[in-house]
C-alpha cells in the first residue's frame, strides 16, 4: 500500500499542474491515473488513414471509443455527448489547444447580468496565474487583444493565420467587428526542449511532434524528476474517509484487476467534471449518504458543456486554412451582453480549417454530402475552399443538468458509471441562433458563395464544467474559493468542476491557472492544513 | 466479413455512390472493395459489425434501394457504409494524387515572417475601436 503526503486523482491538465507544484515544493505526491502514457508513435497523424481513424478510436467520446481505460457514460438523457481522453495529459492530448482566457465579466455574471453566480475571485486575481501558465505550457500569441485588460506578452510569437483567416480578418475590418490572432498552446518556435509546430493539422488526434502543449510533455517529466509517483492504469473507485470525516486516501483497481489503496494526508481530485463527480458520488457512506462533499446536494449538478455551433463558409477561390487545427483567429464581437438582444451573455468565435478529402465528402460538422455523378465536383468545390467559424456559447448553470450514478451501467472494473442529464436552455438556443446569423454575415462579407450550419452539435461536449462549484456559502457550493471541500477539509478539487459559470471560451487555460493558484495557496498554508494523522 | 458476395454487393453500392466522373475513377477502380476495404476495417474494426448488418438487411437489393432501405431501417449501418466507401476511396494514393491532396505533411512554422495583417494595419484599427470587454469595476464598453 502506497502512502503519500498528497494523492492526486487524474493526470490530466489540472492533475499535472498540481502534482508538479507539490513535488517541486517537496511534497511526496502519488497520482492515480486510469489511463496510460500516450504513445506518440501511435498517433494517427502520419498514417494515410488519418481522417478515418480520427472518426473512430481517436474520437473523443469514451463510450464509443471503448478502450479498456475508458468508462462508459449513459447519455441517453443528454442533448450533448461528453468528450474526453483518459490518460496522462488528459483531454489535452486530443484538444485543439485554443488558449483563451475568461473575460472579466465572466467572473461577475450575477452582478452584471442577473444570471448565474459571481465567482469568489476576479479576473485580476487570476491574471498572474494565466501569465505564468502561458509560459509553463508554451503559448503562442499576440498581446494587446482588446477582449482582455492589458497584460504581459506571450512567451512565443503567434502562429501564422494563413490566407483564409486573413480574408476573414479583412472582412471583420470592413464590418468594424472584433478579431484577433488566436492564442494557441502550440509552439511557434522550439521552446524548453520541445519542437515547434510542424503543421500536421492533426492536433485533435494527438500531436506527433510534441509541439502542442499537454501535461504529459509540459509538466509530468519534471514532476517525476522532482519525485512524484505516477501510477498509470489505476482507476479510482472511491475516496475513503475516517471517523472524523477526513479523507484518508482512495481505493483503486489496476489494469490487471487487482484492488489496492493509496493513503494520503490530502486528496486532490483532478478527474474532470464528469469523473470527479462520479467518484465523489460513488464515495457515499453512512457519514456522507449523498456522496462525499455533498451536503449542499450540488455535487454533479450545474453541469455546463458549452452549446456549440459550426458555420462553414464556401469560397470559389482556394483558401489556405492548413496547419494547426486550433483557432487561427478569434472574434469576441458578440461575447458580452447587449440589452437589445433577446438573450444574455454571448459567444466566442474561433476560425478553424475544415479538414481533408474525407471530411469534404462526409462532413463531420456543418455541411452536406453529395453522391453519384456530382460527388467529385462537390468534393473539389469543398476541399481547400472552406473555412469554419466554431461558435462557443455561454452555458448558464442549471441544477437539472447533472451527473448522477447510473442504476446499472458499470465500467469494465464493475465500478458504477455516470449518467449525464443535460438539456440546452432557451437562452443558449437564442444565443446560438443570433451568433449563427452573424457568422453567416461574416462569411458573406468575406466573399463566401454559401454557408452551411450545424447548430447544437451533439458530439461537442469537450468542456466539462461546474459539477462541484466554488463559493463562500457551504449550502450553495461544494468547495471554497481555494478549491477545498466545505465538508472535508483535506479534500480539494482542481479540475473544471469548480467553475461557477462557464464563460464562453475553451476552459483549459482557466482550469490550469486556477489549479496553480489554488495549489500554491495549499502549499503556503500547509501548516494550517488538517490531516488525518 | 471478407465474403465475396458482400464485396460484390458493396462494390455495386460504392460505384453508385462514387462513380467515374470528372476525371476521377469509380470506387471499385481504386480497390474500395479489395485491399482498401481491408485497410479500412483494420483501422476501424468498429465499422465491421454495421457493415455486416447492412449486408444482411439490404444485400439482396440494388444499390439505390439498398441505401434507401438502410437509411430507413438502420441509420448507423447506412452511415457505416458511407464511411467505409468514402474512407476507402479517399485513402487511395491515386485518388489523393488526382485531388492534389498531400495529407499531413510537415511544414515548418515561420513566425518571423511579418504578418500581412500587421502590414495592412488591421490590428491597429481593432485597437483604435477600443475594448470589447466589460470591466466589472467600471462597466465600460465601447458603444
Amino acid at each position: 500500500m502506497e502512502h503519500a503526503d498528497v494523492l492526486v486523482v487524474g493526470a490530466g491538465a489540472s492533475g499535472g499542474v498540481v502534482t508538479g507544484a507539490l513535488a517541486e515544493a517537496g511534497f511526496d505526491v502519488v497520482c492515480l491515473e486510469q489511463g496510460h502514457w500516450p504513445d506518440r508513435t501511435d498517433f494517427p497523424a502520419l498514417r494515410p488513414t488519418y481522417e478515418l481513424e480520427a472518426r473512430g478510436g481517436w474520437g473523443g467520446n469514451p463510450t464509443l471509443r471503448g478502450r479498456p481505460e475508458d468508462y462508459p457514460v449513459n447519455e441517453t438523457g443528454s442533448d450533448i455527448a461528453t468528450l474526453m481522453y483518459n490518460g496522462v495529459g488528459g483531454s489535452m492530448v486530443l484538444y485543439a489547444a485554443d488558449w483563451p482566457r475568461l473575460l472579466p465579466s465572466d467572473f461577475r455574471t450575477r452582478t452584471l447580468d442577473a444570471v448565474g453566480d459571481d465567482w469568489p475571485l476576479t479576473y485580476r486575481d487570476l491574471q498572474p496565474f494565466y501569465e505564468r501558465t502561458d509560459r509553463a505550457f508554451g503559448v503562442s500569441g499576440l498581446a494587446g487583444d482588446t477582449s482582455l485588460p492589458p497584460g504581459g506578452e506571450f512567451p512565443l510569437p503567434p502562429l501564422p493565420i494563413g490566407d483564409g483567416a486573413l480574408r476573414m480578418a479583412r472582412a471583420h475590418d470592413r464590418l468594424k467587428w472584433h478579431w484577433w490572432p488566436a492564442p494557441n498552446a502550440v509552439l511557434s518556435r522550439p521552446y524548453q526542449g520541445r519542437n515547434a509546430c510542424a503543421h500536421y493539422g492533426s492536433c485533435m488526434q494527438g500531436c506527433p511532434e510534441g509541439a502542442k502543449a499537454s501535461t504529459d510533455v509540459t509538466h509530468w517529466p519534471n514532476a517525476i524528476k522532482a519525485g512524484a509517483r505516477l501510477l498509470t492504469g489505476a482507476r479510482v473507485a472511491r475516496i475513503l474517509t475516517d471517523s472524523l470525516g477526513l479523507a484518508i486516501g482512495a481505493e483503486y483497481v489496476d489494469a490487471e484487476g487487482k484492488w489496492d489503496i493509496v493513503k494520503a494526508d490530502v486528496v486532490i481530485m483532478a478527474a474532470n467534471s464528469v469523473g470527479t463527480a462520479r467518484i465523489l458520488l460513488n464515495s457515499a457512506s453512512p457519514r456522507f449518504p449523498n456522496g462525499l462533499a455533498n451536503s449542499s446536494g450540488l455535487v454533479g449538478r450545474r453541469l455546463m458543456v458549452h452549446p456549440f455551433a459550426n458555420v462553414t463558409g464556401y469560397f470559389d477561390e482556394p483558401v489556405d486554412a492548413g496547419g494547426h487545427v486550433g483557432a487561427k483567429i478569434v472574434s469576441y464581437e458578440f461575447y458580452e451582453t447587449d440589452p437589445d438582444r433577446d438573450f444574455v451573455r454571448g459567444a466566442k468565435w474561433s476560425l478553424a480549417p475544415t479538414g481533408g478529402p474525407l471530411n469534404a465528402a462526409l462532413p463531420s460538422r456543418a455541411g452536406n454530402s453529395v453522391w453519384g455523378k456530382e460527388h467529385h465536383a462537390h468534393v473539389r468545390h469543398h476541399l481547400g475552399h472552406s473555412l469554419s467559424w466554431c461558435i462557443f456559447g455561454e452555458d448558464l448553470p442549471d441544477e437539472d443538468n447533472r451527473v448522477q450514478i447510473d442504476d446499472s451501467l458499470t465500467d469494465s472494473s464493475g465500478i458504477p458509471a455516470p449518467k449525464v442529464t443535460y438539456r440546452v436552455g432557451e437562452n443558449s438556443r437564442r444565443l446560438l441562433d443570433f451568433n449563427i446569423e452573424r457568422a453567416e454575415h461574416s462569411f458573406a462579407e468575406a466573399g463566401a458563395h454559401r454557408t452551411a450550419v450545424e447548430s447544437l452539435m451533439r458530439f461537442s461536449g469537450w468542456h466539462l464544467l461546474g459539477t462541484a462549484r466554488m463559493g463562500e456559502d457551504p449550502s450553495t457550493s461544494v468547495v471554497d474559493g481555494w478549491g477545498r471541500a466545505h465538508d472535508v477539509p483535506n479534500l480539494y478539487i482542481a479540475d473544471g468542476s469548480v467553475f461557477v459559470t462557464s464563460g464562453a471560451v475553451n476552459p483549459t487555460s482557466t482550469i490550469v491557472s486556477l489549479a496553480l493558484r489554488n495549489v500554491e495557496h495549499l502549499i503556503e498554508n500547509r501548516r494550517e492544513q488538517r490531516t488525518p494523522r | 466479413m471478407t465474403d465475396d458476395k458482400l464485396r460484390v454487393w458493396l462494390g455495386a453500392v460504392a460505384d453508385d455512390l462514387i462513380p467515374a466522373a470528372d476525371g476521377m475513377p469509380a470506387a471499385t477502380e481504386v480497390g474500395v472493395t479489395g485491399s482498401q476495404l481491408d485497410l479500412v476495417l483494420a483501422v476501424r474494426p468498429d465499422l465491421a459489425r454495421a457493415l455486416n448488418r447492412a449486408w444482411v438487411l439490404a444485400g439482396e437489393h440494388l444499390p439505390g434501394p439498398a441505401l434507401r432501405l438502410l437509411a430507413d431501417l438502420d441509420p448507423r449501418a447506412h452511415q457505416a457504409v458511407l464511411e467505409i466507401v468514402a474512407g476507402a476511396y479517399y485513402t487511395s494514393d491515386l485518388v489523393k494524387r488526382l485531388l492534389g491532396y498531400t495529407g499531413q505533411q510537415p511544414v515548418p512554422v515561420r513566425p518571423e515572417d511579418y504578418p500581412a495583417y500587421l502590414a495592412e494595419d488591421l490590428l491597429d484599427r481593432v485597437v483604435d475601436r477600443g475594448p470589447v470587454h466589460r470591466d466589472p469595476d467600471s462597466l465600460s464598453r465601447r458603444q
